[in-house]
């Protein structure tokens, strides 16, 4: 649905160097990167409000320097900031950008009462934005977002600041857009809990690049493990756990790799422990996490200084 | 069409519901003009109409005193508001203190014999005025003179009406002797553009001026809303709707143009009819349809280019309201809008010229007050048309160097 090849950007400094990236139709991509790692701007691009210096983006197959136009009326931006009038109700608000996006007459009122019904502001439709919760302004951003039935969605993180309802709210109604109408989305956020929740793959850029790409579930099982925790072990138990491919010894313990052999490979090294009298004091299902494995790719060290 | 509508829906909506922005545009002018208007009333009809009031007392024997006080009335530059004969110097000196008098005529005793002798006489002078010191010397200068030349009007014409039936005998045509109550000089107020002109009225300086400046005060709402879109991402999300850059900028321009006629409409307004109904006179408006809508449309342009070029340079809304509202006041100032052209030094009119607000001002005073038309505002019109396009082309630049537009 999209591919972006070798897309460079700067402004006084590259912001994105050579960035390649493919997101599959219908799927949620999950975009994560610390602060200054070039996500804003990737969006930005692909939605057509800045432009590229170099590199090559098709969307659904249109080249974006070409057609652009006819690409943006497939997708919206939600962006991170409460893109809306404040002094508005909801109801205002959303006639406002359906008409900017050039609906009209019964279809208008049809798009608005959708987006009204999905982000259920029924009861506060025609009240001012300015005395909404914070909860109802995100859901609200995010129906603007809805009212042209994009095929793609770009979320700039869609669920800051809002309480543990709002949230779950809004990506419950991610997840549903997606089923219910294979819309392609491409959500970025810092909570990694949610990424890992809504998306189908994740790609991580840092310093300009995408320094991962995966599936979700290939991601977070890589280099998962067994940790099998024990009493003191012998230089022979030593010697035969190194036979095993796909065992290691550490300090805390034995980790066996949950890969094709893992069965095997724990069949065997229980063997082991019997026939040297090793007592197992317990053994955890040791599951690689992602913000583990984001601070381990992004390093762990601060990014605000810039 | 229907996308403008509905942004003009949207940018009305903002604006009644921002109680600042209406206070601004709408009850800042229009108690402006009600206020000018009134209190300014006297000093800009000076010429006319009544102004500097005059605590008197009559102690006058005879007949005479009445002819002077009606001569006097007759100028209509003063307001005499006689007490009771009796009062003695002592009780006139209180009551003018009492009720804030900054000037009381005393008309002695010896008034009519003083004006029927010719001016001789043995009892002493025939007029005191008694004057608050805090007067400036000036407006003392302005009530001695004219008491001075209505006496002395009196007197001569005291010493014809005595001489009256010798005149014939010395063949000597009495009309030509007497004393005209026209003056001999002429009066005309000359601008600086050589045009003789009339003075305007407190009400016809009032309403253009204050229109004037509220018109440029569009910079709050438009700084609210257009660093509101900027800072809140509106603004990228209409340019990620392929929101085209032509209603973008009229979706600025039409309702502000739109909302700067209705102030138009307003404070013209409250000149012809609230005005007068507390006690001004009415604001007329000329004959010329076409050079008001011309002269408001370029004041209204002009106004709204500068408020998008300071809201595009500003990082927030409060550095865009204060040099705003700051450089209104300047122009303002300048402009002839706070103190009337008309009253400035001649280098003061020279750098009044550099302002926006005095070529609309002196637009609107040419439909109100000099009978202009579409040809004598044009000038001024192509000035703030000229001046509106410069802050546009800046703007662009500016929002095309942030990456904004």
């Amino acid at each position: 649905m999209i591919e972006i090849k070798h897309l460079y950007k700067s402004y006084d400094k590259p912001v994105l160097k050579d960035v390649n990236l493919s997101v599959r139709r219908g799927s949620i991509l999950g975009l994560l990167g610390p602060n200054g790692a070039g996500k804003t701007t990737l969006i930005s691009i692909l939605t057509g409000v800045i432009r590229k210096e170099s590199g090559c983006i098709t969307v659904g197959g249109r080249d974006l320097d070409r057609e652009l136009k006819a690409i943006q009326l497939k997708c919206s931006y939600v962006p991170q900031t409460l893109a809306f009038y404040r002094l508005l109700t909801a109801f205002e608000n959303l006639e406002y950008f359906g008409a900017l996006w050039g609906l009209k007459g019964k279809k208008l009122k049809e798009r608005m009462e959708f987006c009204i019904d999905i982000g259920s502001m029924q009861p506060f439709a025609k009240k001012r934005v300015d005395q909404f919760s914070g909860g109802m302004k995100r859901r609200l951003n995010l129906a603007i977002g809805l009212l042209n039935a994009p095929e793609i969605l770009y979320l700039d993180e869609p669920t800051v600041g809002v309480d543990t309802q709002s949230r779950n709210y809004i990506l419950e109604t991610i997840r549903k857009i997606n089923r219910e109408r294979k819309t392609t989305i491409i959500y970025t956020s810092h909570y990694m809990d949610e990424i890992e929740q809504v998306s189908d793959e994740i790609a991580i850029i840092d310093e300009g690049k995408i320094i991962l790409h995966d599936d979700k579930q290939a991601i977070l099982t890589r280099d998962d493990a067994v940790l099998i925790n024990v009493e003191k072990i012998g230089e022979a138990v030593v010697k035969g756990l190194q036979q095993i491919v796909g065992v290691r010894i550490e300090k805390n313990g034995v980790h066996v790799k949950r890969d094709e052999r893992f069965n095997e490979n724990m069949a065997g090294v229980f063997a082991l422990f019997h026939a040297h009298g090793v007592l197992v004091k317990d053994a955890v299902f040791g599951r690689r996490t992602l913000e583990k494995l984001f601070l381990k790719l992004t390093d762990i060290r601060l990014r605000d200084e810039g | 069409m229907i996308k403008i509508l509905y942004i003009l829906k949207k940018e009305f909506l903002l604006i009644i519901r921002d109680i600042h922005a209406v206070t601004v545009l709408f009850i800042m002018p229009a108690v402006f003009i009600m206020i000018m208007s009134l209190a300014m009333r006297d000093l800009f009809e000076l010429h006319g109409a009544v102004s500097i009031d005059v605590l008197a007392v009559n102690q006058d024997a005879g007949k005479k005193s009445e002819a002077f006080l009606k001569a006097m009335d007759a100028l209509r530059t003063f307001r005499f508001h006689l007490i009771e004969k009796e009062a003695a110097a002592d009780k006139v000196k209180e009551q003018m203190l009492a009720r804030d008098y900054k000037f009381a005529l005393i008309i002695k005793e010896n008034f009519s014999a003083f004006v029927e002798k010719n001016g001789k006489g043995k009892e002493g002078k025939p007029l005191e005025l008694l004057v608050n010191p805090a007067v400036n010397v000036q407006t003392q200068l302005v009530l001695k003179s004219a008491l001075d030349g209505k006496l002395a009007k009196l007197t001569w014409d005291a010493f014809i009406d005595r001489m009256g039936s010798l005149l014939p005998l010395a063949g000597i045509d009495r009309e030509k002797l007497t004393a005209t109550e026209e003056s001999p000089v002429e009066v005309n107020y000359v601008y600086k553009e050589g045009q003789y002109s009339k003075i305007p009225s407190a009400v016809q300086q009032s309403v253009p001026a204050w229109l004037v400046f509220s018109m440029f005060f569009i910079v709050i709402p438009i700084s609210n809303t257009f660093i509101s879109e900027r800072e809140q991402g509106t603004l990228m999300r209409l340019k990620s709707m392929n929101v085209s850059k032509f209603y973008l900028i009229m979706g600025k321009m039409a309702p502000y143009l739109l909302i700067n006629a209705i102030q138009v409409v307003i404070m013209i307004a409250m000149g012809v009819y609230i005005v007068p109904f507390l006690g001004g006179t009415a604001l007329t408006l000329g004959d010329s349809m076409g050079g008001l809508i011309l002269i408001a449309a370029s004041v209204s342009f002009s106004a709204i280019s500068m408020a998008l070029l300071i809201a595009s340079a500003a990082r927030t809304t409060e550095q865009a309201t204060t040099v705003g509202g700051v450089l209104n006041i300047i122009f303002g100032a300048l402009g002839g809008i706070m103190v009337p052209k008309f009253v400035m030094p001649e280098f003061m009119q020279n750098l009044a010229d550099m302002s926006p607000m005095s070529w609309g001002l002196e637009g609107f005073l040419d439909i109100f007050l000099r009978n202009g038309n579409v040809s004598d505002v044009l000038p001024k019109s192509l000035y703030l048309f000229i001046f509106g396009v410069v802050m546009l082309t800046l703007t662009a630049i500016l929002l095309r160097r942030r990456r904004e537009v």
